[in-house]
């Protein structure tokens, strides 16, 4: 494509591929999102745009390969514009028909359609889905429009007009107070006004300044970013070259995880076209301003997302925090000005460009304004990625959209905020989501994990999770973290295999409000609070390992016993066959028995034996009964007896 | 006589002949004092191995430096594709990582020297990244997800499930470099969760079976 040196030639562009597009009929979003990646999509794909051209259609139907729509649970999933029919787990064997009825003759294939289990009923269009009912999709919504490898697909969009509009009707100081008055929040976990952040780093002393979008997710639990970068790139970097114009500055960083290979792809394939058309580089637009960016990626180290730690990687040094007496936004990258946020933070920027601040701080709450996107993943039915005007409330998110619990089982808590935020339980569901009440309830809204769990999740086991994850990760830089993790840890893990003591969970409260006052960077400050939350609201069944030697969701494996009820057992062989060191006993006829002695509580007999016979049990807290060797199963008995009567 | 001798001995008829020459000039040497032509010869025989195996020794070595400039040279071209800049350390060592699935001291030593950075800095960051490996990684890699989603829906017995399907534990790579086997924090699809992800494909909670004929499948 030529180099766009004017606004006009920008918008001719978009005339020109808007036309283009207007001459297909229909077309169809296949998700290529990290969740339908792994269902397949990639081969349901490929089968359209075979299809396609096998049965001639190539001119009035255009197959793209999108970003994440969100509704991973159902995947792969594709949407047919203009009706907005909605496909859910489609397989490559299904692709000719959907063609041949839907793309060719806007008919429906029925049985692809998503069914409402409520209802029973069959839903049409994306819209209507329950999951989508509820949400507030400004970021996520483009994605259904964008091949996120095709720049011209971004700007038929729209793209890049927010830019044009930064560059030459408001200048810095307009666009900066356009961010300030929508008071955009970071969306990577601390909440603080970008455009605060911004003006900081505008009015530091020393030049060359920095701008960075930090895309290293490392939230265990989380993938929202990963889902912007891969399905829709340009709008980050959108956002990020109307930042270095407010700021000021010439060049800019992604740092991005190298867990994420796509979203390096494609977000290097981004920047690399956005060049090409002179929307990156010098002289933007052909206006006086230049700006470039460069690709950094991480090399997996949680704290490297710490913003100090950040920079210093992106220095090519390890990627270790520093004291913040100083500010980042003040001396970051070789120590000159440099502003970070977050990929979402970013993402929003051109939408509060485009439609003004007025327009961003109608959705949300007070003091939260826009949406934010949540990774709803863990025990709740309807996994993927959810994205919500804030203050919506936490059973919404969950109940409505997420469906409720899988396998109908109990809910128990809901963990945000990732390593550094903490459970909430089931008597607070209807707070409103946003960044003041969840730091109220001793959570935090985090970069938007949401993890949810049921009656089956140990909450003890959940802190050691963290506990154990973070003091894997702590660079052990400053001694409160890095000492007290491990001590943590060994406390947790104590409780955990029944060797916790009494007074064990005032050492933990005291070793937590320790690290939270005396550690180096936010790693370790909000450390304990996975431990302080749990403690917080499940005591009981802290004090159930600890008193009882007992876990009452029966996770922690020191503390359960696998055992197989002699009234259940239909002697089927599954368990014996499976177990790994031959623990199971019982032949043809008789009833299965553990021998304890033996048995590792890997959990494979627990998993295989069929559900209709439920035999496999798991103990805690109880003795495991005696089952006589050569003991005869009951199924016989009981079916004879009905045969008399 | 020469018959008999050739029978008893199932020589040729000329090996027999030489046999007794090479007797008979032992026989003249050992009364002139002299060593025979025969020792001298086995003598001969014996230097002419000893520089055989020296001459091995050292083509062995050139293969082994061969091989060293080779993979210096790869680092190199690497290395000058980022202008030799000491700011992209970093992602020289990612690079070298991926191509040649380890860091080798020498290569570490390379890095360290063409970039002008202290080795000590270079091992920093090699030993505080869990991208890296100092050791040989295997030709694939299996990497379990140890994220919270995936824990809270059963990755511990998910990483139960791959240990026993590939007889090696979490952090090994196997005797014939086929795999090596890791966990990690998170790979980003956490809706699939339990995941394990073999080199760039991703399972969903795949069985003992299904994961032994995954990776008996692989090369």
């Amino acid at each position: 494509m030529k180099k766009l040196t004017s606004r006009e030639d920008l918008e001719r562009l978009r005339e020109k591929l808007k036309r283009e597009a207007e001459q297909v009929k229909r077309w169809v979003a296949v998700c290529s999102g990290p969740g339908c990646h792994v269902h397949g999509s990639g081969e349901v794909a490929e089968a359209f745009a075979k299809e396609v051209s096998e049965q001639g259609l190539e001119k009035e139907v255009k197959v793209i390969a999108t970003g994440c729509h969100g509704f991973c649970e159902v995947g792969p999933v594709a949407v047919i514009f203009p009706e907005r029919y909605c496909y859910t787990r489609i397989k490559a064997e299904d692709v000719s028909e959907i063609v041949s009825e839907t793309l060719k003759d806007g008919k429906v294939v029925e049985r692809l359609l998503y069914t409402d289990e409520a209802s029973g009923q069959k839903i049409l269009r994306d819209e209507d889905i329950p999951y989508y009912k509820f949400q507030q999709r400004l970021l996520l919504g483009q994605h259904l429009h964008i091949d996120p490898r095709n720049i011209g697909d971004y700007i038929a969009a729209g793209g890049y007009s927010a830019l044009a509009k930064a560059l030459f009707d408001l200048g810095p100081e307009k666009v900066l107070e356009e961010v300030k008055a929508a008071n955009l929040r970071g969306r990577g976990g601390g909440g603080f006004p970008a455009g605060i952040k911004w003006e900081t780093t505008r009015n530091a002393p020393g030049d060359p300044k920095y701008v960075i979008v930090n895309a290293d997710e490392g939230d265990p639990g989380a993938y929202m970013d990963r889902g912007i970068l891969e399905g829709n790139p340009h709008s980050v970097l959108e956002g990020l070259i109307i930042g270095a114009i407010a700021i000021g500055s010439p060049q800019g960083f992604v740092y991005v995880r190298q867990e994420y290979p796509i979203a390096v792809k494609n977000m290097q394939r981004a920047i690399d076209q956005a060049r090409e058309l002179g929307l990156l580089g010098e002289n933007i637009l052909g206006s006086d301003f230049s700006f470039d960016v460069k690709i950094h990626m991480g090399a997996g180290a949680f704290v490297s997302g710490e913003s100090s730690a950040l920079m210093t990687a992106i220095e090519g040094r390890v990627g270790e925090p520093r004291p913040k007496y100083i500010r980042t936004a003040v001396k970051g990258v070789w120590n000159k000005p440099s502003n970070l946020n977050n990929v979402e933070t970013w993402a929003n920027v051109p939408l509060i460009i485009n439609n003004g601040a007025d327009w961003y701080t109608n959705i949300g709450t007070d003091k939260s304004k826009g949406t934010k996107i949540f990774s709803l993943v863990g025990k709740v039915r309807n996994t993927g990625l959810v994205e919500v005007p804030m203050g919506v409330s936490l059973r919404r998110i969950i109940f409505d959209i997420g469906g409720g619990i899988r396998g109908n089982k109990k809910f128990k808590a809901v963990q945000t905020g990732g390593p550094s935020g903490g459970v909430i339980p089931e008597s607070l569901l209807e707070i409103p989501v946003d960044y003041d009440e969840l730091d109220k309830v001793g959570s935090m809204m985090g970069s938007g994990g949401m993890i949810v769990m049921d009656e089956d999740t140990c909450m003890v086991d959940v802190a050691r999770y963290y506990i154990n994850f973070l003091s894997d990760e702590s660079c052990g830089k400053c001694v409160p973290c890095r000492e007290g993790l491990r001590q943590a840890l060994r406390i947790l893990e104590n409780i955990c295999a029944g060797r916790g003591k009494e007074g064990d969970i005032e050492l933990l409260e005291e070793l937590g409000s320790f690290m939270k006052d005396a550690s180096l960077c936010a790693l370790g400050q909000t450390a304990a609070n996975p431990v302080l939350s749990t403690i917080k609201y499940f005591r009981g069944e802290y004090e159930a390992h600890i008193l009882e030697k007992k876990c009452p969701a029966k996770v922690c494996k020191e503390l359960i016993s696998f055992f197989i009820d002699p009234e259940k057992c239909k002697a089927c062989g599954m368990c014996v066959k499976v177990c790994p060191v031959d623990a199971i006993s019982g032949g043809k006829g008789l009833v299965h028995i553990i021998d304890q002695e033996k048995c590792v509580k890997c959990g494979s007999c627990f998993t295989v034996c069929p559900d209709k016979f439920n035999a496999v049990i798991k103990l805690s807290g109880e003795p495991v009964p005696e089952v006589a060797p050569g003991t005869k199963i009951k199924k016989k008995a009981k079916g004879e007896k009905k045969c008399k009567k | 006589m020469l018959k008999e001798l050739q029978e008893a001995s199932q020589m040729s008829q000329t090996d027999v002949l030489l046999k007794g020459l090479e007797v008979l000039g032992d026989y003249v040497a050992a009364e002139s004092g002299e060593s025979s032509l025969g020792e001298k010869l086995r003598e001969l025989e014996r230097v002419a191995l000893q520089h055989a195996e020296e001459i091995r020794k050292i083509r062995k070595k050139e293969d082994v430096i061969r091989e060293l400039v080779k993979e210096l040279k790869d680092v190199d071209k690497i290395i000058d594709r980022h202008n030799c800049d000491p700011s992209a350390l970093i992602q020289i060592l990612l690079e070298i990582q991926a191509e040649k699935r380890w860091l080798s001291k020498p290569t570490l030593m390379w890095v360290a020297e063409r970039l002008g950075v202290p080795l000590s800095r270079v091992m920093h960051i090699a030993t505080f990244y869990k991208a890296f490996s100092l050791e040989p990684h295997g030709r694939h890699l299996v990497q379990v997800c140890l994220g919270t989603a995936c824990h809270v829906r059963g990755a511990q017995q998910l990483l139960n499930k791959v240990t026993m399907a590939l007889g090696i534990k979490p952090g090994e790579t196997d005797s014939d470099m086929k795999f090596t086997f890791k966990t990690v924090n998170c790979l980003g699809c956490c809706a699939l969760g339990p995941v394990v992800m073999i080199d760039e494909k991703y399972y969903s909670d795949p069985s003992v079976d299904e994961i032994k004929k995954i990776s008996e499948d692989l090369e």
